[in-house]
Formats: structure tokens, sequence, C-alpha cells
């Protein structure tokens, strides 16, 4: 090129650059113009919000998808929502890892011997349709087994029933409280779990009845205990016979022998009998029916002093509003309808002259079954009755005992299909897997509890070629009968909703998410002969020989169903921090008795029922019992209750004996006592001053409109972890597996560190980052990826850390988290990514920012509006999921934001004062 | 003294070590390269997958890179420590050592200075450490005990340098004498014109007074630095005001032990008996004892401040350290730092080189045992129980840490067969 051509180049582009970037204004303001118009909602950069309800759990909890780009990327508590009052499990957190699950099943599968194959729709629909001809021709009955339905896919299932001459069984979920529904059938009439008045009450007494683990709606119960304890003063016993998450909650844990529960009700029933208020409660033939029972023997029985039993007596008759709850592990044993029966008795004398029991708002569990109809079924099958068996959203080959050999005899089925999402091991037996929409990507409702009724709604396209479940049963009912109720279910959604609800009701609906239908309040009465009659087969029992086992429920996995979620198993499990894996939990002193330490097998057998778990120490369980995880359960429970169909969770006379060998646990906590350092403070802790004041060479900061602070109430926080888990979604913090959390690499921002006083009470604290004024990270960063900013924050900079991981090492807190690879997200899990983040790289620190991305919207927000931030306008990820308002987020330097006013609170304390670090998270002590 | 040695003499009994390598050379710098190949390897490795390949995790954010980091910077101490300070003291036993000592020091030095680089989680921003102008307006830290690292190091590394290259001169232009073709060549280029005229060796009597007068403080400085590293953290068992006295005295201790280490073999190999006489070797391990009392000495105040300070994080510490997960490790640094080198008191042991050079070994692994502890046991059990956690060192830290020994034991090998060991100018003064 000679020099002449060179500058007429260069004059061409530079003119033409020039000419191309004037403009009028006008043309500036886009500065990209759509091609395509934006579809509805999805604007590139904006969130937009969608309400639905949540399906991890038959609670079914109001929520709310964000979303960005057309997909969701993070889930929310609906405000306003009558379940769970805007707050949201780590379950429900993790329901978006179950849409982007990489093993989801994505087009329907056909077993060909060991393996599957992919086939269309179409011929899947076309085999059962044909198999369902075929076996009502041979008088084999069709079959239709679901999980916990309510709502129009309920009504639907009915209709499809009715019209195809299918049989619909009992609904199947494990945690049934068949007992529970039983024991109001047998008092009431009422085969229905009623809503308890929690937040009415003013003595709270639950009997094995796990509140806030596993027991019908945990985020709501949470909720009302919370406001109970602020607004009535809530004093709160539990009764187990070992420790739960629930028990370690409660103002007062009391240890009974195993299977003593029904002495208990009794000697508490017949001593408030003698008081002419509750005597009057009860007719003269049910008082006449009650066992007699000496205070001698229910001290004997259940192991408790007779003080304690007194006390607790008296406690509940002194109660203005005393509330009392059975269930769970309580009446999930042998004895376990009668622990019902005469706790649902106490609630009639205690509870329902207060209104503390609501059935006309019943939790929706009516066509729950338990155990039994699953045994009913079993016994089909092997008879060769059963033609097409359907089994929709529920596992019952893993809950079931494994001497039924259910998995085997549903084999014998002519045709047996499970719809599902993700593999279950159910899926593994059935002969064609239907995979089924997710919640954010299909129409639906529920009604968790009468009366309520919650909008499902779609918040993307499908990601695979998956159809809802009423879909498909409209399209067999189509292909069997030739007419279907409506050509899809989103239209049969529409012509019910229109039918139910009125027209401000339906826009209601859908912009709030839910709507409620009040009915009037019912009174309930009580039926005298039928309980005099289940009275008088009443026989107090003995405890159960020790040592015991009980199969707990577990909060990271419900009944087992959650564990499949990756981002659950990452978070350790708050009474033993221990993460993936599985374990049985025992005392240290029986431990020691047995010879073993973290990770050593124990195998528990006891007749026809085997577990070999390693065993994870647990400061304060009761000597005598094993902790067993339903996780843990590798073959379903060890056997029912035929008189309730429940599951046996409670079992004595275990053996136990180490096998030897060792497994590396991944346990996160290093110590189970804080070894008096006083991050949780009892009341001395305060007296002592640690150092002197504050001196610093450097200038002191000076904050001009924002100082962000935290105050997080250790009252109320009941240690459930929901904030951990919307931390790792809101932030995407990489998931990284059992392997790195055995070499202590877990990624999480913000943790729950449990610690135990030297009585077994345990104590929970959330640990973050604390964003200290003179934060001990940030001087000791060479090249200011660590510092300060003006708002207080404490800001990692990604872009320019180097790594040295000085920062960490200088964190008294050690909140700080390194890369330690480039993590990897299996697609579509990527998709779940906050864009609002930057993303980190391998060899890089990171950590809780207070939700920095939501600071800034609120600055561009009020920015545009020209005033400062609202209090209560940044809400990070943990403080909005929190089910008991734990977490208190806000301005420092408004002197009325609800931050600043609580820290004036004297119970106000900050981890390691002493330290001189001024944190801006402030801890609320317990006492 | 040897003063009955003749000057001739002196230039061919050190210049003869420095012909023909022998199999024996070649085998040990064979196996050195080897190493180190493997060292790099390793490194590369862990560069591609992260840090996750080494074992450090959480709460232990450092470990064996570190502990080479202070180990290396510690071996380098002595070469100024025997060519500075004792020249300004006129000790005249230096003379036995310095040259060996330098060398060490320069390549102890260029071992030590790759041990941050290698812990860092993104190597390739190294460059981000050094304040250099860029148009994004970024700084470093100068508050940050890091940044004070890569200066007082670096600064180290050049004056030791210039000093080892000055000292070096007169005897570059020996060399190039008794050589001819490119070799010789190569060492007048490298003498710098040195004829060794009146003039010339009073400008080198200044200057060599004037750098040995310059270097002397850094050797106190260096590893003060170094020791502010963990000093000016919070953490318990770091943050302790003993600490830059103890650690220069930890050096030294460990230098001077790997001069020995390195010149006792070296004495014999090359024949440099006569040059290099038992006397001197005597002196040397003296400067060891005495830096072993002090060792030992600060030993017993940490825990003794520990134990008398009732500050429940230190207390505990000291604990854990005694008698905690890693409490073998710091029984062997207690045996081989503390307790080993009292037999030095005995005179016979002093003396005999077969004690001198297994002693020099284990006071080498007591030193890099005591930085391990330093490092490692203070960050596993630090303020909130909850995150306390062990650190086991990973196949590839390993690796590296034989290979910066095989980097440093080729690089002297080297330096054997190449430079003069022995100062020839000094000897012949003496």
């Amino acid at each position: 090129m000679d020099r002449r051509k060179f500058l007429q180049l260069m004059g061409l582009v530079s003119g033409t650059t020039l000419l191309s970037s004037c403009g009028s204004e006008r043309n500036q303001k886009e500065l990209i113009s759509y091609l395509v118009p934006p579809e509805d909602g999805v604007r590139p950069g904006t969130a937009a919000w969608r309400v639905s309800t949540c399906s991890e759990c038959p609670a079914h909890c109001g929520i709310t998808v964000r979303l960005r780009e057309g997909r969701a990327v993070k889930l929310e508590g609906n405000p306003d929502h009558p379940v769970s009052q805007g707050a949201l499990c780590m379950r429900g957190q993790a329901a978006l890892w179950r849409l982007y699950h990489p093993q989801r099943l994505r087009t329907p599968l056909l077993r060909t011997g060991n393996g599957y194959r992919p086939i269309g729709w179409d011929e899947a629909m076309k085999r059962i349709a044909e198999a369902m001809t075929a076996s009502a021709e041979k008088s084999r009955t069709n079959m239709l087994l679901t999980g916990s339905t309510s709502g129009s896919l309920a009504a639907l299932q009915e209709r499809f029933a009715d019209t195809c001459r299918i049989d619909r069984l009992p609904e199947f979920e494990f945690f049934n409280h068949a007992a529970l529904r039983q024991a109001y059938q047998l008092l009431y009439g009422r085969p229905r779990l009623p809503r308890f008045g929690i937040e009415d009450a003013d003595l709270l007494v639950t009997v094995g009845a796990d509140l806030l683990e596993t027991f019908i709606s945990p985020v709501g119960y949470a909720h009302q205990l919370s406001v109970a304890r602020r607004e009535k003063g809530l004093q709160w016993s539990h009764i187990e016979p070992h420790l739960s998450l629930t028990g370690a909650n409660a103002d007062r844990r009391l240890t009974i022998r195993p299977g003593s529960e029904a002495t208990l009700l009794l000697w508490l029933l017949q001593t408030l009998a003698k008081r002419r208020r509750y005597a009057r409660r009860l007719p003269q033939q049910i008082l006449d029916a009650l066992p007699k029972i000496s205070l001698a023997r229910a001290m004997d029985n259940s192991g408790l002093p007779g003080s304690s039993l007194t006390e607790l007596a008296r406690s509940l008759e002194k109660a203005r509003h005393p509330l009392l709850i059975t269930g769970g592990v309580a009446t999930a044993q042998l004895a376990g309808g009668q622990v019902a029966l005469l706790g649902c008795l106490l609630q009639w004398v205690l509870t329902v002259p207060w209104q503390g029991l609501d059935f006309d708002r019943a939790e929706n569990f009516g066509r729950a079954g338990d155990l039994r109809d699953l045994q009913q079924l079993n016994l089909s099958l092997q008879n060769d009755e059963v033609g097409v068996l359907i089994i929709s959203r529920t596992d019952p080959v893993r809950h079931s005992p494994q001497k039924w050999r259910l998995d085997e005899n549903l084999r014998r089925a002519r045709l047996s299909i499970a719809m599902t999402d993700l593999h279950t091991a159910t899926s593994r037996t059935t002969d064609l897997i239907l995979p089924l929409t997710q919640n954010f990507e299909r129409w639906d409702d529920v009604e968790p509890r009468i009366g309520i009724h919650s909008l499902i709604q779609p918040a993307m396209a499908p990601l695979h070629n998956t159809r809802s479940e009423g879909d498909i049963l409209l399209e067999l009912q189509q292909r069997l009968t030739g007419r279907s109720e409506a050509a899809t279910y989103e239209k049969y959604l529409q012509q019910r909703w229109k039918k139910l609800f009125s027209a401000s009701q339906l826009r209601a609906f859908i912009n709030k998410g839910f709507v409620t239908k009040g009915s009037p309040r019912t009174t309930i009465s009580l039926r005298t002969k039928p309980t005099v009659a289940a009275l008088r087969r009443i026989a107090p029992s003995e405890p159960l020989p020790a040592p015991a086992t009980v199969i707990t429920g577990s909060i990271r996995s419900f009944d087992g169903r959650s564990a499949v979620l990756p981002l659950l198993g990452e978070i350790p499990d708050p009474l033993t921090t221990v993460t993936h894996g599985n374990w049985v939990t025992l005392s240290p002193r029986l431990a020691s008795q047995y010879g073993v330490k973290d990770g050593e097998e124990l195998r528990l057998t006891k007749t026809d029922f085997a577990v070999a778990q390693p065993a994870r120490l647990q400061p304060g369980l009761p000597d005598g019992i094993f902790g067993l995880p339903i996780d843990s359960l590798t073959s379903g429970p060890p056997g029912i209750d035929p008189a309730t169909g429940e599951a046996l969770r409670v079992i004595g006379g275990i053996k136990a004996h180490p096998t030897g060998k060792h497994f590396a646990l991944p346990i996160l906590s290093g110590s189970p006592s804080q070894k008096g350092r006083g991050i949780i403070p009892k009341p001395i802790h305060r007296k002592g001053k640690h150092h002197a004041e504050h001196r610093s060479l450097y200038p002191e900061p000076a904050y001009r409109q924002y100082r962000w602070a935290m105050a997080i109430d250790l009252k109320r926080c009941i240690g459930c972890a929901a904030c951990v888990a919307s931390c790792y979604v809101e932030n995407s913090v990489p998931v990284v597996g059992r392997e790195e959390h055995l070499k202590g690499r877990e990624m999480s921002w913000l943790r729950i560190e449990p610690f135990y006083d030297d009585q077994g009470r345990a104590s929970f604290i959330p640990m973050l980052c604390q964003h200290c004024d003179y934060a001990p990270c940030e001087p000791v960063c060479p090249v200011y990826a660590a510092y300060h900013n003006p708002e207080g924050l404490n800001v990692q900079v990604y872009n320019r850390c180097v790594g040295t991981r000085y920062c960490s090492n200088n964190c008294p807190y050690k909140v700080r988290r390194f890369n330690w690879w480039q993590h990897k997200w299996a697609p579509p899990l990527e998709k779940m990514h906050n864009p609002d983040l930057a993303p980190r790289s391998k060899g890089m620190m990171e950590k809780c920012t207070f939700c920095i991305q939501r600071i800034r919207t609120a600055h561009e927000t009020a920015g545009k509006e020209d005033r400062l931030i609202r209090d209560g306008e940044v809400i990070p990820a943990c403080a909005q999921s929190c089910p008991t308002d734990a977490i208190t987020f806000g301005n420092l330097l408004d002197p009325q934001s609800a931050v600043a006013r609580l820290i004036k609170t004297p119970r106000t304390y900050r981890v390691f004062e002493g330290l001189g670090t001024e944190p801006a998270v402030y801890y609320l002590r317990p006492d | 003294m040897n003063n009955d040695i003749s000057a001739p003499q002196v230039e061919t009994d050190v210049l003869t070590a420095m012909r023909r390598p022998g199999p024996a050379w070649l085998t040990g710098l064979g196996l050195a390269g080897l190493l180190f190949a493997g060292g790099l390897a390793l490194w590369a490795y862990q560069i591609m997958h992260g840090m996750g390949v080494a074992g450090i995790t959480h709460p232990v954010g450092w470990g064996v890179y570190i502990t080479d980091f202070v180990f290396w910077v510690g071996i380098a101490h002595s070469g100024t420590l025997i060519s500075a300070v004792l020249f300004i003291f006129r000790a005249r036993f230096r003379t036995s050592f310095n040259r060996a000592a330098e060398a060490m020091t320069i390549f102890a030095l260029m071992v030590a200075g790759l041990f941050p680089l290698i812990h860092l989680g993104r190597v390739w921003r190294f460059y981000y450490l050094f304040p250099y102008p860029n148009q994004r307006q970024l700084w470093v830290n100068f508050r940050s005990p890091l940044i004070w690292d890569v200066f007082a190091v670096s600064t180290y590394f050049l004056v030791s340098l210039v000093f080892f290259y000055v000292g070096l001169m007169p005897d570059l232009a020996i060399a190039a004498r008794h050589r001819s073709g490119r070799a010789g060549k190569l060492y007048r280029i490298l003498s710098l014109g040195w004829t060794g005229n009146l003039r010339q060796w009073r400008h080198y009597g200044r200057l060599y007074m004037f750098l040995a007068a310059f270097a002397t403080p850094l050797v106190a400085s260096v590893h003060s630095i170094v020791s502010w590293d963990f000093a000016v953290s919070i953490i318990p068992g770091w943050h302790t005001t003993i600490f830059a006295p103890y650690f220069v005295a930890g050096a030294i201790f460990s230098g001077t032990a790997m001069v020995l280490t390195l010149v006792i073999p070296m004495r014999r190999v090359l024949n440099l008996q006569e040059h290099i006489p038992i006397d001197h070797i005597e002196a040397i391990a003296k400067i060891l004892l005495l830096t072993s009392l002090i060792v030992g000495f600060s030993y017993v105040i940490e825990h003794g401040m520990a134990f008398y300070g009732e500050n429940l994080f230190e207390m505990e510490q000291f604990r854990f350290r005694a008698l905690g997960h890693y409490s073998l490790l710091f029984w062997i640094m207690i045996m081989c730092n503390a307790v080993l080198p009292l037999l030095l008191f005995i005179r016979r042991l002093r003396r005999s080189l077969a004690f001198l050079f297994v002693l020099s070994l284990l006071v080498n692994v007591g030193m890099w045992l005591e930085r391990f502890v330093i490092v490692v046991c203070s960050l596993a059990r630090d303020f909130d129980p909850y995150n306390w956690g062990n650190y086991l060192p990973s196949p590839v830290e390993c690796g590296i840490t034989l290979g910066s020994f095989g980097l440093f034991f080729a690089a002297f090998l080297v330096f054997v067969k190449t430079l003069p060991v022995l100062s020839i100018t000094e000897l012949k003064e003496r």
C-alpha cells in the first residue's frame, strides 16, 4: 500500500465514522432498537415478577418468581400469601434447581429391558390408551395414584376417573398425618387437619409435631410462632424422645422416653379434668371412660420428673390461650392412634374454647390416604388385578416397607406409568415414564387450605418436551372416550376459574396470586359415642425398650423428595452441620459406649429392619436414641402401624454395632461448642469490656447518606437455613459437591452456625460478611480488591483480585470464600444465574455483598425519582426468605429506619466486639 | 591460620575446582534439574486447573507455599550476614564462606520470589502487585504487608546481587586470565575491565565497604517485613510484636545451617580443605548455637505470653500447637531447633564435620516446620470455632516444594563450576 492509498482509506474510514456518529437526540435514545419487539415481560436488563405457588411440598407457600430475559432466576415469598406470609424455606428456594436440573426427564421414556427408549408423546399416549382399553376387557382395574393434589387438577382427576372408569386411589403422601385425621374424624366427624391458631396462642405445647421441619406447613408455622412470641409472649414447650430442630427452638424441651407420649397425655388429661372448667367440657361418659393413671406411673413411663409434669399441667391451666399439637413422630408409632386421640381430646378441652382450631380453613389433605391404602394396592398388584397403573408425583416404592416388594410387584401391572420430573425410585421400576412440566412452565392452581385458591402461572416456556399432568389426562380422556373436558388444560382452567371466581376475584387471583373465599366459621361438637368407644380401647402402654431409633423428617429433603436437588445437599443440616451424605446421630455418651466416632459406620438392626450409616455425634440428643434422618433410610420405613396406616418412625429394642468401616462425613462445623467465646452471648458476656477504644492513624470512615447495616434477632432465628438457600440462588453461589466439602471448601456466603451448651441446648447464629467499619480484610489486600465503599459496604472487586487469600486469613469471621476452581454449571443450570451479578472465575475471593445488586437497583429507582432510598426498599435475599423476620436490613444513618431503631435495644451486641472491627451486622442476643 | 599457603596455590586450587565437571556433578545437576522441571510442570497444572489442586482450604488459606517462601527467604539471610556484617566486623573466617553464602542468597531469593507467585490464585495478574502507572488509575495498597514484601524482597535481591557481583569482579579477571577462548572472553567482559591497578583497588575497597554498610540493615529489615506479613494480621498466633526479632534470628539460624549443608560437602568434593579450615567452620557453628538459643527463647516467650495473657484465642492457639492436630510437627520442630543445637556447647561436636552436617540438615527441617506450624496452626484455629479445620498438603504442593529445592541445588551446582567458589583475592590477602 502506498502513502496515497493509505491516506485515502484513512479519510474514508474516519469520514464514515464521523458521519455515522452524527444524529439527532431522538435517535440516540434507544441505543439498540428492537428488531423483533419484545414479548410481554421480556425486556433485556429489567426484571419481571410473577406470582405463583411453590409445589415442593403439600404446604404450597406463595411465591413470586423473578424473571430475567425470559427465564426464572429467583424465587421469593409472596408477602401477602396467607400460607407463608412472604417467607420461603430452603426447599422452596431450591425449587429452581428442579426446574433447571440437568437430569430432568426431557421426553417420554419406554423401558426396554434394562434401558430406556425415548418415544414420542403420541406413541406414549397410544400405548396407555390401548393398555387401558385392553385391561378393562380383561377385568383388570386401571388405577390412578397421585401425590397430594388439590384445586383444578383434583377436579379434573375426578372427572377423568369417572369418565374413563379408572380407579382413583387415595392420594399418597409419606407424611400423611393419618393418625391425626382419624382422630379428628372420630372426635368431630371431620377427617381434616385444622388450621392451628398459633399466632393467637400464649402457650404452645407440641408433642412430637416438628412444626419447623416437616409438619404440614412449616414455613407458615414458623411465621405464626414468631408473631406469637413477639406479640403474645408465647411460651413453647416441646415434648419428644429425640432432638429435632423444632425441639431445639422451643423455650423448653422435655425429653421423654420413646413411646410414652400416650401415658403423658393421658395423665395431663386426667389432671386437667379434675378442674371444673375443664371437666365441664367433657361429657361424663368420656370422663368415666378415661383410663386412670397415677403420677408415679406417668413419671416412670415418660422418664420425666414429677415437677416437670405438674409444672406442665399448671402452665396449661394458667394459660389463657393454650394450644396443644400432637403429630410427627409421636403419632407415627405403634401407639400413634392413642397419642393422636388423646392429643386431640386435650385440644378440645384446652384450645377449642378459644377457637384455636379452624376446620373451615383446614389444611387440604382431603383425599390423602395412608400406607394401608398402599398395602391394598400392593395386594391387588400381587393378585394381578391391576391393569394400567398411573403413578403421578409420588414415590410409593421409596416409602413402602421393603418386605412388601412393591418395586417387583409393580411389574405385575399390565402397564405401570410414572409421571414425574426427575427420576424417583418408583419411576425406575415402571414401564413408562412421562416427564411432567415444572411449576414454572405451566398454568395451574392449588388449594392448600380450604377456601384458599393459589395460582400457579408459567414464568417461561417449557425447557423440554414435557407436558402437564392436566394435559396428559385430557388427552387420555379424549383418546378413551372420544371427548374431553377441554382441548387443553389451560382452557380447562379458564373455564373452571370463570365458574369459580367473580371478575374481580379473577383479577386478584392473577395479580396477587391467590383468592381467599370466605365461608362462615362452623362450630364443631364432640361426638361422644365413638369417642367413648375409642377411649375404652386405650391401654396405657409401656415405653419402648431402649435403645430406640427415631426416623426424622428432614428440613432439607422433606420426606426425601428434595434430596435430589444438589443445592440442598450443599446446605448443612442445621443440627449436625453434615452436608452431602447420610448418617445416624447418637449422643456423645452413647457413642463412647459403642466406641464410635464421627463417620464410623454403625449398623442398626431389629428383626427384619437393618440399616448401616456412619455415626454423627449429636450433643443434646438423649442417650439411648439413634436419630435416623429419613434420607438415611435406604429401604423404606421399617413397618406400618396397622391401626392408623402411618409408617413406624419410632422403634425400640434396636441392636447396634459398629461395622468398623469409616466414611468421610462432610461436617462443616469445626466445633459444637463456642468455647466460651461469646459468639452468641449469654448476659454475662456483656459485662466484661474487651479492649481499649478504637484508635487509628487513618481517618475515620465518614458516610454521607447511607451506612448499610443489618440487625439479626437471634431470639427469632430458628436455624432453618432458608436464608442460606436464598443467598445461594440470588448470588449464583457455586455448588461444589461432597469432595470439596470434605476439604472444607464450601462456598456459602451465609451460613447458620449451631452452638451447643453443656446441657445440649442449641442456639443458632447466621454468619455472613459483617461489613466492618474497620474490616481486617481491607488493609491486607495488596491491590485494593477488598475496599470500603462510601456506603459502608465492604466491597470485593472481583476483577482486581489476584487471589492472595490474605483477606480470608485475616477475617475473624471467616466469611470469605475462595474460588478454588473454575466452577462448572451443568446445562441448563447456567440459565439460573443472576445476570445482575459479576461472574467469578477461578482464583478469586468472593463473599456476601449485602446483595449490592439490589442496593444498586434501588439507587437507580431512587435516583430517577430524585429521592433517597426508603427504609425497606432494599431487602437482601436472606431477609426476604426468613420465615420469622429475624433479619432487618437498612440504612443506619436514617434514625427512623427499622435497623437503626433495632440496634438501640439493650439486647444488641456484635460478634468479637473486642477486636475493634466495628461490624455493621448487629445481633440481638437470644435471652 | 593457613597463612602458609602461597598465593599462586590459592589461585590454582580455587580455579581447579571450576574445571571439568565429573559424573557426580552431572548426575547431581540432572537430578536437580529433573526435580525443577517436575515442579514447573505441577505449577502449570495448578495454573490450568485452579488452586483447588493444592491442599489449602478454608480456613487455612496459606499452606506449604507460604511456608516455602518464608523458608527460602530465611535461607537467603546468612549470605548478607556472612558477607556484609562479618566484613564490617572484620571477622576473618568469613572469607571461607562469603562467596558460597552470597551465591546461596541469590539462589534462595530467586526461589523464594517464585512462591508468592505460585500461591496467587490468579498468577496471570501478578503485575497488579506492582505500582505501575495505568490509565485505570489503579494503585497498590501500601498498607498491605504483602506490598511491603514485594519491595523488601526485591530490594534485598538487588543489593545482594550487586554485592555478589562487585565482590566477584577481581576474581572474574583472574579467571579470565586462566581461561582461553569464549569462556575467557566472557569472564573478561564480566570483570568490567578489571586490571587490578591501585586506583581500581582503592575504588573497589570503598565501594565494597559502602555496599556492606548498605546491606547490613537489610539483614534486619527483610525478615522483619516478612514477619509482618503475619504480625500485622489479627490472627492469634500471628499477631504478636515478637515476630520481627524472632524471625530474623530464625532466618539467620536457618541460613547458617544451609551454609553448612552446602559448604561441608563442597569443601570435600572440591578439595578445598586447606582454604576452609575447621576453625572457621566452628565459628559458623557458634553462630548457629547463638541463634538457636534466641529461637528457643522465642518459643518460650510465645507460649509464656499466651499462658499469662489469658487471651482465650491466644491460649487455645498455643494449646493447639503443642497438643493438637499438628503436635507431632511442633515437637519435631522444638527438637531440631531448640534442643539438638544445644549439643554445640560441646567443642568436640562443634568441630565434627559429620555431626555439623547432620545437624544442619535437621535444623533446615526444623526451621521449615517452624514456618509450617506458624502459618498453618494459626489459621486452623482462629476466632470462630465453627470454622476450625485442618489442612493437609496435596501432592502438587509437595512436588512444587521439591521442585524449588531442585532449582536451588541446580543453580548452586552451576555456580560451583562456573564461578570461583572462594574469594581468591581475599584468600590471597589473608
